[in-house]
């Protein structure tokens, strides 16, 4: 799964994997498969495209058939293997209408035949459900991790939706100016981003700029460098990145592991926590998103619909357990402990929004 | 509308039927009928040969010279065809190393069918190339790249996926430049003369007549064109609807 912003790069990375763009430099596999010289139509690959890129002079059948006809396929292995596909995704009825007369979701089916009649080694697929209305897409997503479970087809996903690499990755890139910022199932990217640009991507915009105070075996003392919040608090260090005192780092906290308490109510003492006030409720079908304002340092909580109970401008704590902060410095919090080694910091000047420790 | 038919309908006016009828079937009239359809046609079937490889060329590839290219395929129809006569005259003529070439070879193209052709050619080809070239850049590009992935050559794309689908600007641009080559004279009558039976195309006839006080045959001849095309026109314009709508 490539997960990024527009203009990553994720399509034209998806390209080069199927040959529509040369590389620059550098080599492309399939499996252990050289295919870097070999043109598209050799590299054994399916390509769906954005907005299906279906023939729209040719019916379903012909669309499905283009590729089997390429590879000079007799016509009766054609047709039995359209029309196994076709039946396959419930669309034999479909076979001799065009594309202007599909809705988008039977496009999509068409699309995916077209590639996977082929038997492709890699399945590439680039944004191909953006199209689609939200419940369309839901039952094209189960269908696609269906035929994928059933095929067994490496599959390459782009998309800049963070739902969907969510549903339908086992493992997911984050591509920033084309470069991958972070690859990692999608619990480890949405809930240990390793960078800013990844924290922010996935829409943990809880970021804290904290100085190391003390080292204990597995806490650390940290202060929030901001000119207005005076607090210290201990965080758990034992599977994060290792780092020095004195050093400054960014810690970042996932919005569903901020727990909001009333001003006057009781506070865990185990919990760290911030004071401030909240200043924009928005809520959807589970989950309300509430922003807070914490002398001038945003902060954002995810909380469950039926425990919420707050209101604008309400005064209250932001509460965090001490092992939900998690450093934001590019090392994977899994790794070995010489890996995880912190590099030298910048001075703050010259940090930027995306920089890696 | 009046504009159009104003002038059309004065054509009908100008002259009695029995003349017309008369004039219809003499062979002066029919040999400028048979000149222009001929070499019209040619014109035609050589713009499509010529034209829709310039036209793949400037939708689809980058190279250098693109723009140079672009411009010169655009000139002949902003250039007074009198001029592009007279160019052609120069350059095909006995005078210029090209003609003495194409001379000594055995190919001579002035005052003939082929210079007709010639001097058709360049002045319409453009309205081939430009129309085509409009209609390959308006195809989806992911059209493109899904007949490569799926393992077609370039040339099997060209014919099964750009072809069908910029069939409907193909058409426009065959209608213009068979009306254009249809109804070219200066360039034609530079490179061709007005020689009767053999160069005089229906346009050239209808100047040589009217000049020399024959305005019933050049009455006759205009109103064939004009009946011509207008038959042509509507014909192919709704096949053209039928097979692309």
């Amino acid at each position: 799964m490539l997960l990024g912003p527009s203009g990553g790069g994720k399509t034209t990375a998806l390209s080069i994997m199927a040959g529509l763009v040369k590389q620059d430099r550098g080599s492309v596999f399939i499996g252990s498969r050289d295919v870097s010289d070999l043109p598209p139509g050799k590299r054994k690959i399916g390509f769906v495209f954005q907005d299906h890129a279906l023939f729209p002079h040719l019916n379903v059948f012909e669309n499905i058939a283009y590729g089997l006809r390429q590879r000079k396929i007799k016509r009766q292995e054609i047709i039995r293997k359209v029309d196994s596909c076709l039946k396959g995704l419930g669309m034999a009825k479909e076979k001799d209408k065009f594309p202007h007369q599909l809705s988008g979701g039977q496009k999509q089916r068409v699309a995916l035949a077209r590639a996977l009649v082929l038997e492709p080694e890699a399945l590439l697929m680039d944004e191909p459900m953006c199209s689609l209305d939200t419940m369309t897409k839901e039952i094209v997503r189960d269908q696609l991790k269906r035929i994928q479970r059933k095929t067994g087809v490496t599959t390459v996903y782009v998309t800049h939706d963070q739902e969907e690499a969510a549903c339908l990755g086992d493992r997911v890139s984050v591509l920033n100016k084309g470069q991958v910022d972070q690859t990692d199932s999608p619990f480890g990217l949405f809930h240990h981003p390793r960078t800013r640009f990844v924290a922010r991507f996935v829409g943990t915009n809880n970021i804290l700029r904290v100085g190391v105070t003390s080292l204990k075996q597995q806490e650390a003392i940290v202060h929030v460098r901001h000119e207005r919040i005076k607090r210290v608090f201990p965080i758990r260090v034992r599977r994060y990145p290792l780092f020095d005192k004195r050093k400054e780092i960014d810690l970042c906290i996932h919005p569903g592991s901020i727990l909001l308490k009333k001003k006057n109510g009781v506070v865990d003492d185990r919990l760290n926590r911030i004071e401030g006030s909240i200043t924009h409720i928005r809520s959807n079908l589970h989950v309300v998103s509430v922003n807070i304002d914490a002398k001038g340092l945003a902060l954002q909580a995810t909380v469950p619909r039926n425990r919420f109970s707050f209101h604008i401008g309400e005064e209250i704590w932001a509460c965090f357990a001490m092992d939900a902060p998690h450093p934001l410095c590019g090392r994977s919090c899994r790794e070995d402990e010489p890996l995880r080694k912190c590099g030298k910091m910048p001075p703050i000047s010259v940090w930027r929004d995306d920089y890696e420790c | 509308m009046c504009l159009i038919a104003f002038p059309i309908l004065a054509l009908f006016t100008a002259t009695s039927f029995g003349e017309l009828a008369c004039r219809f079937g003499s062979p002066s009239v029919l040999s400028s009928v048979l000149i222009s359809l001929e070499t019209s046609l040619s014109v035609v079937f050589l713009s499509l040969c010529l034209g829709i490889p310039v036209a793949y060329l400037l939708a689809m590839k980058s190279f250098k010279g693109k723009e140079i290219l672009d411009t010169l395929v655009d000139l002949p129809i902003s250039m007074p065809p009198l001029v592009a006569g007279l160019a052609l005259l120069i350059l095909l003529g006995g005078n210029s190393k090209f003609g003495r070439l194409l001379i000594d070879h055995g190919v001579d193209l002035l005052f003939s069918k082929k210079g007709i052709i010639i001097a058709q050619l360049f002045v319409s080809i453009p309205f081939l190339i430009k129309s085509t070239k409009d209609a390959f850049e308006s195809i989806n590009k992911d059209l493109i790249k899904a007949a490569l992935s799926l393992g077609a050559s370039e040339f099997r794309m060209f014919r099964t996926i750009l072809l069908p689908l910029a069939k409907k600007g193909i058409y426009t641009g065959m209608i213009m430049t068979w009306a254009r080559a249809l109804g070219e004279f200066g360039a034609t009558s530079m490179v061709a003369g007005c020689i009767p039976s053999r160069t005089e195309t229906m346009t050239v006839a209808i100047y040589q007549n009217a000049m020399s006080g024959e305005a019933p045959a050049a009455i006759a001849v205009a109103l064939l064109l004009l009946v011509f095309s207008f038959t042509l026109l509507l014909v192919f314009k709704s096949r053209v609807r039928v097979q692309v709508g």
